[in-house]
């Protein structure tokens, strides 16, 4: 049994559990870590799959800069008491279950059909199109013929910023202390 | 300099961009104020000396590696489709470049004082900006399809211009004339370079006259050749798609002399000397282009000499002389085909300059009836238009006596004496037709009342440096026995020119042009100008043939009985169709889903996740359905 | 490399539904955020796997891209709750009915 294999038969349960968890948990901060458990199993498959540089960049920017927003926000709103288990809605949980196995064994099934569970990857990978690294060779591709669309992501980025300062400025009105505290009481009863 | 060669098209760009969308507390149009038309004019001039110094640093390589491909990245990448945003820098697209930002910058210069008046005179710059980024793209593409995304922006520039006063109705409707008058080429040109790439699998010029032509069919070359001159047939106003160019009058004048005589109209002469390739490889097509252009010169010669409207009258001359262009490319003397174009873009536009001086003073009055005499009040525009007038007519030593004499002598061959003999009656039409309004605007009597004064230096400037150009230009460019200094520069591109078996001589065949010039100009004297000729009683005298010249031998009627009534009875027609047929039912249709939605709110809970639970059900049930087809 | 690329992306399938079904059954906008979060990792994981298969890295590029889109979209998307929050005091979905028909 190779290298890759034994990590994949390790690491795929932990990704699939982490992810279940997080489902399960009511606890939006616990759902979090769960997520981030995830997010790690995840960096590791890109390893494996040869994705070193999308490795590194998924536990720094998913794992730690996003799900630390996350965490932040959770923290700045003081949601994290522990979610109403009534469902208000008739038959919303188990449609979804169903629906949600309906759709994995859709594209298990595709996916069987498409390139089969025997395919294997070519061997050379890391000395052909990876040669002189992932990052190198990403770079080289992401430079040259995705250029246009890189600036254009920066782009976005501004705009998303700009968006962020529009949305969370107060105009209407400013939330007076006493408001505030008010509020607080409110969700603490 | 040859890598940094996209800076020039950037340049007009960034004016435009900056004269359109730079906030001010000014109104919109006027934000930058006087400054819109510097910061214009400066950015074109300095084009224009990015392009000498692109032209300097051509020179400096040997004749026949004179072609710089500069890859500026990939533009549409789909599947084996790849076409790149490249530019071409070669004898050939540097000649057009220097062209349009040379006599741009002139025209952006004299436009700051024509324009002064109007309200919006930002809008206008920017306009123009527009229009030069667009028309480099043209011509410094190296592709099929970047040369389109060109072709159809001058036309949109075009279009945006000609109806600038768009408050007066027949501005609106000559820019839409133009504009779909134009597309009718327009539409079969893509046809081209979609045939082009079936045929050859690229639109890069390197691979469809290298690789690209030895593959082509004689059928499939006619084919594409005929297609993309039917697009240059419409943007440079040749028969049978010329009826937007008088219309296009409406248009400042600068504009008529930028776009509808320097630049955008000679693109189609362009778009022939590039693909020379292929119209060669046809043969067919050549001659098209050869009949097309001859029976467009007299043509429109003879229509120019029934206008009384100055600008139509120059219209028509303009139309004339792109036919000579055609003419010649048309003979495969490519060369001479580029030494017109490019003394036409000087005299041509002194001459509409000047006729914007004329215009300028007398309150837009364009009926040349009520001019004559003006030399008096304005003997600088009088100068300007006399040395344009005689170039265009074909007196030597200025620009046109070069260019055109080339052309209807290289006809003279044995094999083509009739082409000859219609060329050289279309050349002493040229002289007669444009000393016509020379006589008419600043000799004779006075017929007006205005008061006339001369344009201010502003706007004298640039005319100044236009008729030195032309003056001079035909003697640098197209003087010595191998054709000109222009003629050997574009050899690499155009291949070296065959002459055929003449039929007289060299000195022979420059006599009876200049005979025939001045002979013109001598008549356009004494029946306009001595006062002997009762020219104004002409058209009650010959009501026939009057009207048939002044309307242009009633295309524009014929086009009207041909395509607007019938397409006006159509519809009608389907007016009734509409009304009773698919109004009836969409009016069922509305009452039925007024009915239907009294049912629909109480689907709608408001539950976002509700909304989400049914996404995914069609969602599955999508993917079962084409799980279960394939 | 001797794991088939289809357990890969089975895997990814399977997390794309456990993410489809948070999305469906929770009620906190910052839960069924992560879950969309998962949504998109799970693609991503896709898009890598099939990368790695037809050693071409354009299905990373893809990745970094949407990993850069889904920067942007978390904060606007986590500004969008917290000014839902201030003007209801709940983060939950099924107070936000005012779509209702």
């Amino acid at each position: 049994m190779a290298v890759d294999e034994i990590v994949f038969w390790v690491f795929a349960p932990i990704s699939i559990g982490s992810a279940i968890a997080m489902l399960l948990q009511r606890n939006a901060v616990h759902a979090a870590l769960f997520l981030v458990v995830n997010f790690f199993t995840i960096a590791v498959f890109y390893l494996v799959l040869g994705a070193s540089f999308l490795f590194a960049v998924q536990i720094i920017v998913y794992a730690g800069a996003i799900m630390v927003l996350f965490l932040f926000v959770i923290m700045l709103l003081g949601v994290d008491r522990e979610e109403t288990l009534v469902e208000r809605l008739r038959g919303q949980r188990v449609m979804a279950v169903v629906l949600g196995a309906g759709i994995a064994i859709e594209l298990i099934v595709a996916i069987r059909a498409g390139i089969g569970f025997a395919t294997k990857a070519p061997a050379n990978f890391d000395e052909t199109v990876n040669r002189g690294g992932n990052a190198q060779a990403l770079a080289r591709v992401l430079f040259r013929q995705y250029f246009f669309p890189f600036e254009v992501t920066s782009v976005l980025l501004i705009v998303a910023a700009i968006a962020v300062v529009v949305l969370a400025s107060r105009q209407r009105r400013a939330v007076t202390r006493a408001e505030a505290v008010s509020a607080g009481h409110r969700e603490a009863a | 300099m040859l890598d940094l060669v996209w800076l020039i098209p950037l340049l007009p760009l960034a004016g435009a961009a900056l004269n359109l969308f730079l906030p001010g507390p000014a109104r919109p149009g006027r934000r930058l104020g006087k400054a819109a038309g510097w910061l214009a004019t400066a950015l074109v001039g300095l084009g224009f000396v990015l392009a000498v110094a692109t032209l300097v640093d051509l020179l400096g390589l040997p004749a026949d590696q004179r072609a710089h491909v500069t890859d500026l990245f990939d533009w549409i990448s789909v599947g084996t489709f790849n076409v790149d945003v490249a530019l071409r820098v070669d004898p050939l697209s540097i000649t057009m470049t220097l062209v349009v930002t040379g006599v741009g910058a002139l025209i952006h210069l004299y436009a700051i004082g024509y324009m002064d008046h109007d309200p919006r005179f930002g809008t206008f710059f920017a306009y123009l900006n527009l229009f030069v980024f667009f028309m480099l793209m043209l011509v410094l593409a190296d592709n099929y399809l970047l040369l389109y995304l060109g072709w159809e922006g001058v036309g949109l520039c075009s279009y945006l211009l000609i109806g600038f006063w768009f408050e007066r109705p027949s501005a609106s409707s000559a820019a839409k004339k133009a504009f779909v008058t134009t597309r009718i080429g327009d539409a079969a040109m893509l046809l081209g370079i979609v045939l082009i790439w079936l045929h050859i699998g690229s639109l890069d010029f390197g691979v469809v006259f290298g690789r690209g032509a030895s593959e082509l069919t004689k059928g499939a070359a006619t084919a594409i050749a005929l297609l993309l001159l039917a697009g240059a047939i419409g943007k440079s106003a040749q028969l049978p798609l010329h009826v937007w160019l008088p219309d296009a009058m409406e248009g400042p004048t600068p504009v008529s002399a930028l776009i509808h005589a320097a630049t955008m109209v000679t693109a189609g002469v362009y778009l022939v000397v590039r693909s020379h390739v292929l119209f060669e490889l046809s043969g067919t097509a050549l001659t098209v282009v050869l009949v097309v252009g001859l029976v467009s010169a007299l043509y429109a010669a003879l229509a120019s000499i029934g206008q009384f409207d100055l600008k139509r009258a120059l219209a028509y001359s303009t139309m004339s002389q792109i036919g000579f262009m055609f003419f010649a490319a048309g003979m495969r003397f490519y060369t001479g085909a580029m030494l017109l174009l490019v003394c036409h873009a000087f005299y041509k536009a002194l001459l509409f300059l000047t006729a914007g001086n004329v215009l300028h003073t007398l309150d837009d009055e364009t009926d040349m009836r009520r001019m004559g005499g003006l030399r008096a009040d304005m003997p600088l525009s009088a100068a300007w238009f006399a040395i344009g007038a005689l170039s265009l007519a074909g007196i030597p030593p200025l620009a046109g006596f070069f260019a055109k004499d080339q052309i209807v002598g290289f006809a003279a061959t044995s094999d083509r004496e009739l082409a000859w003999v219609l060329a050289s009656v279309g050349a002493f039409l040229s002289a007669l037709y444009i000393a016509r309004p020379l006589f008419l605007t600043f000799f004779g009597r006075r017929r007006g009342e205005e008061h006339a004064h001369e344009a201010p230096a502003l706007m004298q400037a640039p005319l100044a440096v236009l008729a030195f150009l032309t003056v001079v230009g035909g003697l640098f460019l197209g003087l010595t026995a191998q054709g000109g200094r222009l003629a050997r520069f574009l050899e690499p591109v155009v291949g070296a020119v065959e002459h055929g078996e003449a039929v007289l001589s060299d000195a022979a065949l420059i006599s009876i042009s200049i005979v025939l010039a001045v002979a013109a100009v001598a008549i356009a004297f004494w029946v306009w100008a001595s006062g002997r000729v009762d020219w104004e009683a002409f058209p009650e005298r010959q009501p026939e043939l009057a009207g048939w010249l002044a309307n242009a031998f009633y295309l524009n009627t014929l086009y009207a009985w041909l395509v607007q009534h019938p397409g006006k009875a159509f519809g009608r027609a389907l007016t009734v169709v509409d009304d009773r047929v698919i109004d009836g039912a969409v009016n069922e249709v509305a009452e039925d889903v007024v009915d239907a939605s009294g049912v629909a709110p109480r689907i709608q809970r408001g539950f976002v996740r509700s909304y989400a639970l049914a996404f995914l059900f069609g969602a599955v049930a999508l993917l079962l359905f084409l799980g279960l087809r394939a | 490399m001797s794991t088939p690329i289809a357990y890969f992306v089975a895997v990814s399938a399977m997390l794309f539904a456990i993410g489809t079904v948070g999305v469906l059954v929770r009620k906190n906008a910052l839960v069924i955020f992560m879950s969309i979060e998962l949504q998109l990792n799970a693609v991503n994981l896709a898009l890598v796997a099939f990368s790695r298969m037809h050693g071409n890295l354009s299905g990373q590029v893809v990745a970094f891209f949407s990993m850069v889109v889904a920067a942007a979209e978390v904060v606007v998307g986590l500004a969008i709750i917290v000014t839902v929050y201030r003007r209801r005091q709940s983060a939950s979905v099924d107070d936000l009915t005012v779509l209702r028909g």
